[in-house]
């Protein structure tokens, strides 16, 4: 997601509420304990910024994480249907079946429709030390998500996607260290490619990173920087590597229900350029996200809560450059 | 004959290899060849191994319960 090597990170992760960066307590001595509630109201001129006691970052990957929560949403094509059960509190299975079209690149401006229907079976057991996660699709796809916590400070994360036909498989390996105004984490994946990225709170606001990655079979290296500022009431991002690509992002949230996003995004080695706008409406009974696009794609996603446990999701992507237009519908079970 | 033979990857001019160069080739073959069947016991195991341990999280849910739609 953040990252500059554009491995695919599996699944995005279902859409949770928004979490911007709460605004950390002001350490006014190392001694006292954090008050965050009774300190919101100080004024800021009294907020003496310990450099020792930053807060800690978000994970290198999550560094346009509202941007991408607002610009990315998950736009389908055809019918969904998701069912999900929990046999307790930790462990759940879900069933989903689709039924839409699968697109062909083709010579020219035609788009190629193929008619897919799919059904996932996935199986997820969430612990707080130990989240597994796993789909199974038809075509005896499986795509497996570990997160186990080490130590308190140390993650692994494996992120894998396995098929029958050899040579197609995918898996990386992450060692997430956690310090306490930093993170790093090292990657190791398949194809011999190794990563390596650290992100460092520099004020209570401000937090920069940097990242190096090393394909073995292609003999491919890159170096990227990234830097972070969030505030209450906005998220700026830039991110620029050595692949040639060049990433800025901007979300403003204008009131609790309402976040506004945009992105710049350049690559120079396809010589493609892309901004995109985007609005986020988080409200009590639904969430209706929508983006427009330089390369003239208008998309919207609404998920709606019919009933407790209900939700309808209605997609509609609009690609007036290319004329081709995806209309989706969906029903989602359980919680 | 011979060419294929010494073809496979680093052995000397005169067809035969080093010792080192041995372990080498054959520590190689052995780890693709445990990559190879990690890869299938991870692509038939992973979903059972999470049923497996999702069934035996406390409270403990019923089999019935795995296999019915309810």
């Amino acid at each position: 997601m953040g990252s500059a090597a554009s491995h695919s990170a599996g699944p995005p992760p279902p859409p949770p509420p928004p979490a911007y960066a709460a605004p950390p307590p002001p350490a006014f001595d190392a001694a006292a304990p954090p008050k965050p509630q009774e300190e919101a109201g100080k004024p800021a001129a009294e907020e003496k910024v310990d450099y020792m006691n930053l807060p800690c970052p978000v994970p290198y990957e999550e560094v346009q994480r509202e941007a991408f929560m607002s610009l990315k949403a998950e736009v389908f094509e055809g019918m969904r249907l998701d069912y999900t059960k929990m046999l307790n509190q930790s462990f759940g299975l879900t069933h989903s079946v689709s039924m839409g079209a699968v697109e062909i690149p083709a010579q020219g401006s035609d788009v190629i429709k193929i008619p897919h229907g799919t059904y996932d079976f996935g199986a997820n057991f969430l612990d707080p030390k130990l989240v597994l996660i796993g789909r199974l699709s038809q075509d005896g796809r499986v795509n497996a998500r570990v997160k186990c916590d080490l130590t308190e400070n140390l993650a692994l994360k494996i992120n894998a996607q396995m098929t029958s036909e050899p040579g197609y498989s995918q898996g990386m390996f992450n060692f997430d260290y956690k310090g306490k105004d930093y993170r790093s984490q090292f990657q190791v994946g398949n194809n011999e490619f190794f990563g390596a990225n650290y992100i460092q709170s520099v004020t209570k606001h401000l937090s920069l990173g940097t990242e190096a990655f090393w394909v073995g079979q292609q003999r491919k290296s890159g170096v990227g920087l990234v830097a972070r500022y969030d505030t209450k009431n906005f998220v700026a991002t830039g991110q620029i590597a050595t692949t040639g690509m060049v990433a800025l992002s901007y979300v403003q949230k204008v009131s609790d229900k309402v976040s506004l996003a945009s992105d710049f995004m350049y690559n120079q080695m396809s010589r493609d350029v892309t901004a995109t706008f985007g609005y986020d409406y988080m409200l009590r009974q639904c969430r209706l996200r929508g983006k427009l696009d330089t390369n003239g794609v208008v998309s919207a996603l609404l998920e709606e809560r019919l009933a407790p446990g209900v939700t309808l999701l209605l997609s509609a992507e609009v690609d007036h450059w290319k004329k081709d237009y995806k209309f989706g519908y969906g029903v989602g079970i359980g919680e | 004959m011979a060419s294929a033979a010494a073809e496979k990857g680093k052995a000397l001019v005169d067809g035969s290899e080093s010792a080192a160069e041995r372990t080498a080739r054959q520590a190689r073959e052995w780890s693709t060849w445990a990559m190879k069947k990690a890869k299938v016991v991870a692509h038939y195991g992973f979903i059972p191994l999470v049923i497996l341990i999702g069934m035996n999280s406390e409270p403990k849910p019923r089999l019935v319960q795995l296999l019915s739609l309810i």
